[in-house]
């Protein structure tokens, strides 16, 4: 039998309305691999993470996560099963602490099982926030920061629950050059996996949704490109540059 | 030395280090010594009833506050908790002979239960149609106990439960202590690890969710906490007036719970207790005071709606967070709470000015 993808998505559909969001998308991705989604705004990328983190559900089409299907999931069971996600408008806590925020994620059930030799989760939620920077701003209300650092926050929240799949919804968005930069960084970091204190990293594979292409080939193995809710290219950053379907629908004759 | 003189200077030193440092905590403490040596001074009848009330009513005020306040599941029926746990409590007084100590536990457990059966058809909504929906409970239940005048005693409700205690003074004591101890815990509730989800449940729910963590039954927590609470509440004032009537399910009771809550501020649990021990006794002085004139109109609902809405037009956050932010200043760097008098942090020595 060979072996089983990591994530398998066949005929994923979505209208809204009479919009149709995402039309019988279908790809596998392996256990280590970082894809980028890009495409138009509008193109159903947000709706195609939000699908597979269960914050909607499918009209048609399944999803399969390591051989189980958790399409129409709860969402909280599929986070628990090792999916995390992160939101394009940051929805912070803001009247509670930056600390109490990751807090929420070292909470779930998926994060005490894993943690069950850390018996604080302070201390867990904390080193959440150092891997993100953040951390010097842990006592800080959530309304204080800056649109970088709830970026960053949103990975906090996310990398907390220690995921083996993270869908990132535009880390990129808003930040400055030098934040994105760093961003990458930890992203590349967080890929590679190991220990960040008394948070372990499993390497998660990604999903990263961005605009900001320059970046986002540094640190992506593979490039998917929607357009009207549709695959329209699927290949490694090399070959999507050269593709003259994405120029026409995305690029530009400018090119990256 | 012996344990006792361990255990004197332990509490000095808690109380030096700890209570004394912020005048909140040393209010906390004047109140609760205040409130338990009050009977020394005066045993009359009719102003221990007053307190007992205000005690009963700031069981279920916090109760309101642990819902609406920290989980944001704006209630505007929470008269129904009170009122389920009075009829169940009197059922079983009058219809079983149970004493007060079984029948308001089962009837707190009669809160829990209406707090399921009314929480699950409201985990979908939000915000005002959440309000609308919990506010139609009480109501229909209204109906359904003119409908069965038999059991429930139709609108003269159920009468003659036996006595809370033999005692005014004993009444007195098991209704503020119970208070303050049932206060004590709902604000450790807020305070802890799922007081954080509650909190942040209000915030975002959707991002609670994807944060792994099961919404739902941390809603019907909170909903089953707040039931008991408040039924707690609801019993003690049906052995209390040794009466369970429709009209602890009437709207007003629930308006009003708000109002308190409002008044003395939201998502603290110790402001809406305030708010109860400020207002429900000063609209009995208003009865009293204003029972001299008899040639006035009722002027007193004017009087109370003019101070409310008076005090949320200055204070919006209510009036406890008001008054605390004016005599404490929080520590801009380790978040602690000092004196308004200090220049320099108590605990890490930051600049305050």
């Amino acid at each position: 039998m060979a072996a089983q993808p990591f994530l398998e998505i066949s005929g994923l559909h979505k209208d809204f309305g009479g919009l149709t969001a995402t039309n019988e998308v279908s790809f596998s991705m392996g256990r280590d691999e970082i894809i980028g989604l890009i495409g138009p705004n509008g193109a159903g990328k947000t709706t195609l993470v939000r699908l597979i983190s269960g914050i909607l559900h499918p009209d048609r089409g399944k999803i399969r996560f390591k051989g189980k299907n958790i399409t129409g999931k709860k969402t909280w069971d599929i986070v628990n099963m090792g999916i995390a996600c992160t939101f394009q408008n940051m929805r912070p806590f803001r009247r509670l602490p930056i600390i109490a925020n990751v807090m929420v994620s070292c909470l779930s059930p998926r994060a005490m099982k894993r943690g069950e030799w850390v018996k604080k989760v302070e201390a867990k939620a904390m080193d959440a926030l150092e891997f993100a920077g953040i951390s010097d701003m842990a006592l800080e209300k959530a309304s204080t920061l800056s649109q970088g650092d709830l970026k960053r926050l949103e990975v906090a929240r996310a990398v907390a629950t220690e995921p083996e799949l993270l869908l990132l919804d535009e880390p990129f968005g808003g930040l400055s050059p030098a934040e994105t930069d760093l961003m990458a960084k930890s992203i590349a970091r967080l890929h590679k996996g190991g220990r960040f204190g008394r948070l372990h990293s499993e390497g998660p594979a990604m999903i990263i949704i961005e605009h900001k292409l320059a970046q986002l080939m540094k640190i992506v193995d593979r490039i998917i490109v929607l357009d009207f809710g549709t695959i329209i290219a699927d290949g490694t950053p090399e070959k999507i540059v050269a593709n003259p379907e994405v120029i026409e629908a995305y690029l530009g004759e400018g090119g990256v | 030395m012996g344990l006792p003189g361990v255990y004197f200077r332990r509490t000095v030193k808690v109380l030096r280090t700890e209570v004394l440092v912020l005048p909140s905590r040393v209010a906390v403490l004047v109140f609760i010594v205040a409130l338990m040596a009050l009977p020394i001074f005066t045993q009359d009848y009719y102003f221990l009833r007053v307190l007992i009330l205000t005690s009963i009513f700031a069981i279920f005020a916090a109760s309101w506050d642990l819902l609406s306040g920290f989980t944001g599941q704006m209630n505007f029926g929470h008269a129904l908790f009170f009122g389920v746990a009075a009829y169940v409590t009197a059922l079983l007084n009058l219809k079983l002979g149970l004493p007060p100590y079984f029948s308001i536990p089962l009837g707190a457990v009669g809160g829990v239960l209406t707090g399921l059966i009314v929480g699950i058809p409201c985990l979908r909504l939000k915000g005002s149609y959440l309000a609308l929906t919990t506010l139609a409970f009480p109501i229909i239940l209204t109906g359904v106990v003119f409908a069965i005048p038999d059991i429930t005693g139709g609108e003269l409700g159920l009468a003659g439960l036996s006595r809370l205690t033999g005692s005014r003074v004993m009444d007195y004591y098991l209704t503020s202590g119970l208070m303050l101890i049932l206060g004590f815990t709902m604000w450790k509730i807020t305070d802890s690890k799922t007081g954080i989800i509650l909190h942040a449940i209000r915030e975002d729910e959707l991002a609670v969710r994807t944060a792994g963590v099961n919404t739902t039954r941390y809603k019907l927590l909170a909903f089953c906490m707040s039931g008991f609470f408040a039924g707690v509440a609801g019993g003690l004032y049906a052995h209390f007036m040794r009466l369970a009537g429709p009209s602890g399910l009437e709207v007003g009771l629930s308006f009003q719970v708000i109002i308190w809550a409002v008044f003395g501020g939201m998502v603290t649990i110790y402001g809406p207790i305030a708010g109860v021990f400020i207002l429900y006794p000063l609209m009995e002085i208003l009865r009293v005071v204003l029972d001299n004139f008899p040639s006035l109109p009722e002027i007193r609902m004017f009087i109370f709606a003019g101070l409310v809405l008076l005090t949320l037009l200055f204070m919006p956050e209510g009036l406890i967070p008001w008054v605390r932010d004016k005599i404490e200043t929080e520590c801009p760097r380790c978040k602690v709470r000092n004196v308004f008098s200090r220049h320099r942090c108590r605990v890490c020595d930051a600049d305050l000015d």
